[in-house]
């Protein structure tokens, strides 16, 4: 979904320090185009899915970054850009607790019950273990 | 999924199955006594009633695929076998070789409310016993006949392959990137024009049309007796499979023990080294008796002994070449037991007596020195100093000729 459809769906402008973000968000949005358009052949089933994976958790780190870490953009601006989807709430959820703050994507966390032993390379986004 | 209008699966959901174990074969259980399994209540549809029941699903093994249940208890039940291969759990013989065998055709109903109605019947039927009465037409058969015919045709031992991973198919494209950690096989497809790889679970359970019963019907149509040799004076038979050496081995009391209900037994001599061993009965007929009566269903052992016609003696010691064949003028001395050749189709006594002189045939022996000197007398069993054997037994020649090198 393109940024402009993503902000008509908020219906209230950006506050301000939008600008300061907006050109990184256009460029995840084209990546995740690019991931998402790529043509199947020569991968696995499960490996096509693990580039969105990796973008979208690149997209909310650079948010969480922005707001936690280095207190470039306003509380305001973080909440509307969580609100608008640009960042994924769960997982930055996650990423405030110790040990986790790493997480490669939700999904890894909650199969508890599904019989993975020593996880080579999650079979949802291809990581490689997430813990430090 | 085909949800059938008149399934049973959206009815009678307190009914549906719950199990604690699945019924499973040997193989598919695999030979690692330590398993960890994993239990999915109501987690697929049978894949021949198309009701829900509880799967399984476990590693058979090291390098092994992990195998699921696909079958429900009460499906596996009525047809007695293995939820996952679907072989008969007593034989692990495909369903059509079984029935064939035993004579079974139930005609039991594949589709509808005729099948739901079939399988609530069997249900309650189960229920109201302990669970592990045989029911449908599997109950009536005691044919030792036919059971003897489906013991031949089983195997004797879990048969592993079964549970190995399937082909890689990036690898048969060339491009598996996976390389060492890919858990699927790298080599190469089976033929798809094989009959064997067109192969349906409704047709293998109900068995119609099973190519690999097919195929297992006609190797056992083709050779199964020994048929007596044409040398009628052959009263001989051979044993084999006794086993490596030791107090494993099947021993000469139990092959007497064994064969003496055919005929008097003239000779039995074992080869414990080889282990088989020669059997020679007074009479054919108390031998071609015995070799059509034991002929492949012999269990001494628990191994199944391998019976064949000894083969007649002329040949035998023609093929002798490799040890030491009687020369005549040469005393014969008794030969120690760890050098005695072990060919014993020739009639030997056994114990260590000297061998009787066997008459030499010297149409083409192959390491000895054909000597030119006299024309050979075939059947002269007095050794005596005139045949010759050896060019320096000639008393004529005057020392070495011919193989000395200057």
């Amino acid at each position: 979904m393109s940024i402009a459809t993503k902000l008509r769906r908020v219906r209230k402008p950006p506050p301000e320090g939008w600008d300061l973000i907006e050109p990184t968000l256009e460029q995840f949005e084209a990546k995740m185009r690019e991931a998402e358009t790529e043509p199947h052949e020569g991968k696995r089933k499960t490996e096509i899915n693990w580039p969105i994976f990796r973008i979208h958790h690149q997209r909310s780190r650079y948010i969480y970054d922005m707001y936690y870490k280095k207190a470039e953009i306003s509380r305001d601006l973080y909440e509307f850009c969580l609100t608008a989807k640009f960042a994924d709430a769960a997982l930055i959820a996650k990423w405030k607790k110790q040990g986790y703050e790493n997480l490669c994507c939700v999904k890894c966390v909650q199969t508890r019950d599904s019989n993975f032993e020593r996880v080579i390379e999650c079979v949802h986004c291809g990581c490689h273990g997430c813990s430090g | 999924m085909s949800m059938s209008k008149s399934s049973y699966s959206q009815y009678n959901r307190k009914n549906w199955e719950d199990s604690d174990f699945p019924i499973l074969c040997e193989t598919c259980l695999g030979n690692n006594p330590y398993m960890r399994m994993m239990k999915d209540k109501h987690g697929r549809e049978c894949k021949i009633c198309e009701r829900p029941f509880t799967t399984f699903r476990w590693q058979p093994g090291k390098g092994a695929r992990y195998k699921n249940t696909e079958l429900c208890q009460t499906c596996a039940k009525v047809k007695n076998v293995c939820q996952t291969c679907m072989f008969d759990l007593e034989y692990g013989l495909p369903v059509q070789v079984r029935d064939h065998e035993l004579q079974i055709a139930d005609n039991i109903p594949k589709q509808g409310a005729n099948r739901d109605f079939f399988l609530q019947n069997v249900e309650r039927t189960l229920g109201q016993g302990d669970g592990t009465q045989p029911i449908a037409q599997i109950a009536n058969n005691m044919d030792q006949a036919a059971h003897d015919r489906l013991r031949r045709m089983a195997r004797s031992q879990p048969y592993y392959k079964r549970n190995a991973p399937h082909i890689c198919s990036f690898f048969v494209k060339g491009e598996c990137k996976r390389g060492e950690e890919c858990p699927y096989r790298h080599e190469k497809p089976t033929d798809p024009d094989d009959p064997l790889s067109r192969q349906n679970i409704r047709d293998r359970y109900y068995g119609t049309n099973d190519p690999v019963a097919e195929k297992i019907l006609n190797r056992a149509a083709a050779a199964p007796t020994l048929s007596p040799p044409a040398d009628t004076t052959i009263t001989t038979l051979y044993i084999g499979n006794l086993g490596p050496n030791g107090p494993q081995q099947v021993t000469e009391k139990d092959l007497n023990d064994f064969f003496y209900q055919y005929g008097d037994i003239r000779c039995l001599r074992v080869l414990t080294e080889k282990g088989c061993a020669f059997i020679e009965f007074t009479t054919r007929e108390a031998a071609e008796r015995a070799a059509e009566r034991s002929f492949n269903k012999t269990f001494i052992k628990g191994r199944r002994l391998t019976i064949r016609w000894g083969e007649p003696q002329a040949k035998r010691a023609a093929d002798n070449s490799n040890y030491v064949t009687p020369v005549p003028s040469v005393p014969i001395l008794p030969i120690p037991d760890g050098l005695a050749p072990s060919t014993s189709s020739q009639q030997r006594f056994t114990g260590s007596i000297p061998r009787p002189p066997v008459p030499p045939t010297f149409s083409a022996p192959t390491r000895l020195v054909v000597p030119n000197v006299r024309p050979m007398k075939a059947g002269e069993p007095s050794s005596s100093s005139s045949s010759i054997y050896y060019p320096s037994q000639d008393p004529t020649r005057l020392g070495a000729k011919g193989d000395v090198i200057e």
